[in-house]
């Protein structure tokens, strides 16, 4: 099998030895000290451009430009008190926050930072691990990282942490089909699930990165859904906090709650590094010709593109919240389920078609578009049975019954004061939530 | 299995930053009972009384069943996108025929208003629909607002108005 075979990092080829143990040991102590401090600096980084946006100075007295704000704010919380509300499920509330980091943690695992490096006779990549499942243990960390929202909200046994916690399951499982199938494009063209395999693919030429191999469409779906998928605005509706307060966050302090947000960084920061991987050549970028001594620095040149494209997507999402109003949830909803899912699977259809042939990519193509007007027709119909079968509740029927028509005042005999009743119907059906 | 041991360390990690955190957080944070108010459920400070609600809008569910359809699809199109090449067009047709079929039953889906989230346009058929600018014809008590069968205008209903 020489998939298998190439899929294998060089570092483990000749077995497990102390030495190989301690440059992994070395490489994932690394790893997590750059994304510690990279998290830092994104909350800073980003306070500090919405503040630009918004014509304020933001953070600026904790150390030059304030760039110690975020740990200033981190040790504060390490004082604050650690409070679990009465009603709260306690062993599901402390687990949450477990449960949202560590796969925060561990899905940066699998981003190629650069290329091969060669240390004591040892060649391994810049990734700290390569394994055969590749992209899928990225889509695994982030359905687990569903769990630890979910349970957030339900365990604090409290109003707006359960309605933030429904909303972001439904929003996260939306969203995560049009991820996976983004993902699927990328799998296509390449042949192979694994990161390096991924990047390697896209090498050498600007033409073979995958968002213009794949014609830029599945980019964009991937990068909204991704913002929906983290939580970001505009998608930022679980912890909308002019309805919700803090979201499914709300009972948590001290430091439960700088883990959850701590993750949500890292997350940001996971996603942009995987949007650059799949679509944009992870590290892969012109080297330039650097001869003598300078040549022993030449495997520091492909990290330095990879942490630019990665920073250029990291300062799109800061821009996008600072540019951008909170979706409405049925908004949310449509876009994720009606628009973004049937594009993702009928661009796949037409990627597949071409790399068969060009009849087959034909045909396809004018199949997608047939069924996008299918589409069309079914939504239309969908809003026609709604105006036909308008559920009614007992009270608005009676209301619109009445002699004369109009509302009934309060005071009026029975019904009390009817328009709140009628809100109250239309909240049942589900609009408010 | 070589390829997960980073992964593995990576775990142990993030787990003894975690495990540490909370540790620090014990010995750090003030050790005061909490009162009864500090432990009651959040809500902006008026007393709850009524306990968080146990059931749900149905769709939420809607969508949990849906999901599960899309993902057993995105489960099956992975193995079929890594092997594509050795299939030819006969990996091809059949991933347009298994397309199909979900297709079918997206278009039944929406066809049936499964997706429709917004707010209700419409509270009884045969009147016109409600939109934002009949909301505000209907509150200004300016004409344009929705009328009821009978053709007779929809009066506000406010106290204020009705005194």
């Amino acid at each position: 099998m020489t998939l298998l075979a190439n899929n294998e990092n060089p570092l483990f080829v000749h077995g497990v030895s102390w030495m190989v143990l301690l440059i992994v040991v070395i490489q994932a102590v690394v790893v997590f000290g750059a994304l510690m401090i990279s998290v830092m600096l994104m909350i800073w980084f980003e306070r500090k451009v919405i503040s630009d946006m918004q014509s304020r100075i933001g953070p600026n007295r904790a150390g030059p430009f304030g760039i110690m704000q975020t740990l200033a704010d981190g040790i504060k919380l390490f004082f604050k008190e650690d409070l679990q509300p009465e009603q709260a499920d306690r062993f599901v509330f402390k687990l949450a926050p477990y449960l949202t980091i560590i796969p925060a943690f561990l899905a940066f695992a699998i981003v190629p930072l650069g290329g091969e490096v060669t240390l004591g006779g040892h060649r391994f990549y810049l990734q700290l691990a390569n394994p055969p499942m590749g992209i899928l243990f990225l889509l695994a960390m982030s359905a687990i990282g569903v769990y630890g929202t979910m349970l957030a909200g339900w365990a604090s046994g409290s109003k707006y942490p359960l309605l933030g916690s429904v909303r972001a399951s439904a929003q996260l499982i939306s969203y995560e089909a049009a991820i996976g199938m983004t993902v699927v494009m990328v799998v296509l063209v390449t042949g192979s699930l694994t990161t390096h395999d991924i990047v390697v693919a896209q090498a050498t030429h600007l033409w073979q990165w995958n968002v213009i191999r794949l014609a830029v469409v599945p980019f964009v779906i991937f990068f909204i859904a991704v913002i929906a998928e983290t939580n970001r605005p505009p998608f930022d509706l679980v912890e909308a906090e002019q309805e919700l307060v803090g979201g499914f966050v709300t009972e948590y302090s001290s430091i439960r709650f700088a883990l959850f947000f701590l993750a949500e960084f890292m997350n940001t920061i996971t996603m942009s590094a995987i949007t650059v991987t799949l679509f944009f050549g992870g590290p892969d970028g012109p080297v330039p010709h650097l001869g003598g001594f300078w040549s022993h620095l030449l495997w520091i040149v492909p990290l330095l593109w990879f942490l630019g494209k990665t920073i250029a997507f990291l300062f799109a999402f800061v821009w996008l919240r600072g540019a951008l109003p909170r979706l409405r949830y049925d908004q949310l909803m449509d876009l994720g389920w009606r628009r973004l899912i049937p594009l993702s699977l009928g661009w796949l259809l037409i990627v597949a078609g071409f790399i068969t042939g060009g009849w087959w990519g034909t045909g396809l193509t004018a199949a997608v578009v047939v069924s996008a007007g299918l589409i069309w027709r079914a939504a239309i119909v969908g809003a026609r049975r709604e105006d036909t079968q308008a559920i009614l509740t007992p009270v608005g029927r009676r209301l619109w019954r009445r002699p004369g028509g109009s509302l009934p005042q309060a005071g009026d005999e029975g019904s009390g004061d009817g328009a709140d009743e009628v809100v109250g119907g239309l909240d049942a059906r589900g609009g408010a939530i | 299995m070589d390829a997960y041991l980073p992964i593995l360390i990576l775990l142990i990690l993030g787990l003894l930053f975690a495990a540490l955190s909370f540790v620090a957080s014990t010995f750090l944070a003030p050790k005061k009972k909490p009162t009864a108010a500090k432990i009651a459920p959040y809500e902006c400070g008026i007393v709850p009384e009524v306990e968080p609600p146990s059931r749900f809008p149905v769709r939420f569910y809607l969508v949990a069943m849906i999901f599960i359809i899309f993902d057993i699809e995105v489960v099956f199109l992975y193995p079929w996108a890594v092997i594509f090449r050795q299939l030819g067009s006969f990996g091809l047709v059949e991933v347009v025929v298994f397309a199909a079929v979900v297709f079918v039953a997206f278009l039944f889906l929406i066809s049936n208003g499964a997706f429709s989230w917004g707010p209700v346009v419409r509270l009884t058929p045969g009147v016109p629909a409600r939109t934002s600018s009949s909301t505000i014809a209907r509150i200004s008590g300016r004409p344009g607002g929705p009328v009821t069968a009978a053709g007779v205008p929809v009066s506000t209903g406010t106290p204020g108005q009705a005194a």
